[in-house]
């Protein structure tokens, strides 16, 4: 009995440590192939069908962290007013409330969505009641556009 | 081995096994319903005071040593990261947990400070499989194990009681209510 549970861990423990090495393997070999835009928040929003897919680099201060699972957050432009959502992918699991008022510089893909699956975001943000009065990121949570981050780095000064 | 003694043998060794992942599932699960149901944040305490700012401030009178002035009224020089304006007449000064947000027209400041919740904060984080690689392997195996329970418990008690008797007609009961909901609200 002792021993099939000894086995057991034995057998979880390697899957385990092949997993991360595979993983290491497949980040490399990404940084090796990719080509990154970068561009400010501004530049992304005046033409976004120039940058839609692709690989992107913003920087700017995180105003807001959604409280709800960290899914979302949102970049201020260098104009101190306009905002971009910041969606998580890649191996980024959520985005920590910590990161607020943090100058944060993300990598990842500009993403447009369609006038329906715009209007279906906004229903489903809608729906959630999520803040009670309009908030400064409003326009950017119901906005078409947003960047799936892949990777982020803590620039604050 | 006869079945019964099998069945009883599963079902206590593996009871007393995921003792504690029952635990952890249990209490977090609460949590998250709670938390998808938005009546509190499991991970996070939110603390929020009232202070005020003495006099009102416009766009153009905030520099560095209104800013300083409010920081030293919160008791927050320490914390400080940065500032914006989110609207015409508030700013958010931004610290290392929390912010402070002022209404400039009337000097009032909101102090929020941010942490995360002891305990729930660490029972979230395994129930969300954050830490991945083997903890997906023990969590899964625990899920498995959670079946076997279930049904080795079906079988424990003979009899009346059992899931010949009374036992078969709790069993049919919890089956039914998540069923009914799933019509109310899912398929109708």
């Amino acid at each position: 009995m002792q021993k099939s549970i000894l086995w057991v861990f034995i057998a979880l423990l390697a899957v385990s440590c092949n997993q991360t090495t595979k993983k290491e393997g497949l980040t490399t070999e990404a940084d090796k192939t990719e080509k990154i835009v970068t561009a400010t928040i501004n530049e992304l929003l005046a033409s976004p069908a120039d940058y839609q897919d692709k690989e992107v680099a913003i920087s700017g201060m995180v105003s807001h962290v959604c409280r709800h699972g960290g899914q979302k957050c949102f970049l201020v432009a260098e104009d101190g007013e306009t905002q971009i959502r910041i969606v998580p992918g890649g191996e980024i699991d959520e985005f920590k409330v910590e990161m607020e008022g943090s100058t944060i510089a993300f990598k990842g893909i500009f993403r447009v969505l369609n006038a329906e699956q715009t209007e279906e975001h906004v229903e489903d943000h809608e729906s959630k009641e999520h803040h009670d009065v309009e908030q400064s990121h409003s326009t950017a949570e119901k906005a078409e556009y947003f960047v799936e981050a892949i990777e982020f780095k803590d620039i604050t000064p | 081995m006869n079945w019964r003694k099998l069945n009883r043998w599963i079902h206590r060794e593996l009871g007393f096994l995921f003792f504690g992942m029952t635990i952890i599932y249990g209490i977090s699960g609460i949590a998250l319903n709670h938390h998808a149901a938005r009546h509190w944040d499991p991970g996070l305490i939110t603390r929020s005071t009232t202070l005020q700012y003495p006099g009102t401030l416009s766009k153009s009178d905030v520099n560095r040593s209104s800013i300083e002035k409010i920081l030293e009224i919160t008791g927050e020089k320490e914390n400080y990261k940065q500032y914006y304006f989110p609207s015409q007449d508030h700013i958010i000064i931004y610290l290392k947990g929390g912010h402070i947000t002022v209404n400039m027209q009337t000097g009032s400041m909101q102090l929020t400070k941010v942490r995360n919740r002891p305990v729930f904060n660490e029972l979230n984080y395994l129930h969300y499989n954050k830490p991945k690689k083997l903890w997906t392997w023990f969590s899964d195996l625990y899920a498995f194990g959670l079946i076997l329970i279930a049904i080795s418990g079906l079988f424990l008690i003979k009899g009346k009681k059992g899931i010949g008797g009374r036992g078969g007609i709790l069993t049919i009961v919890g089956i039914l209510i998540p069923l009914v909901f799933l019509i109310i609200y899912l398929w109708l």
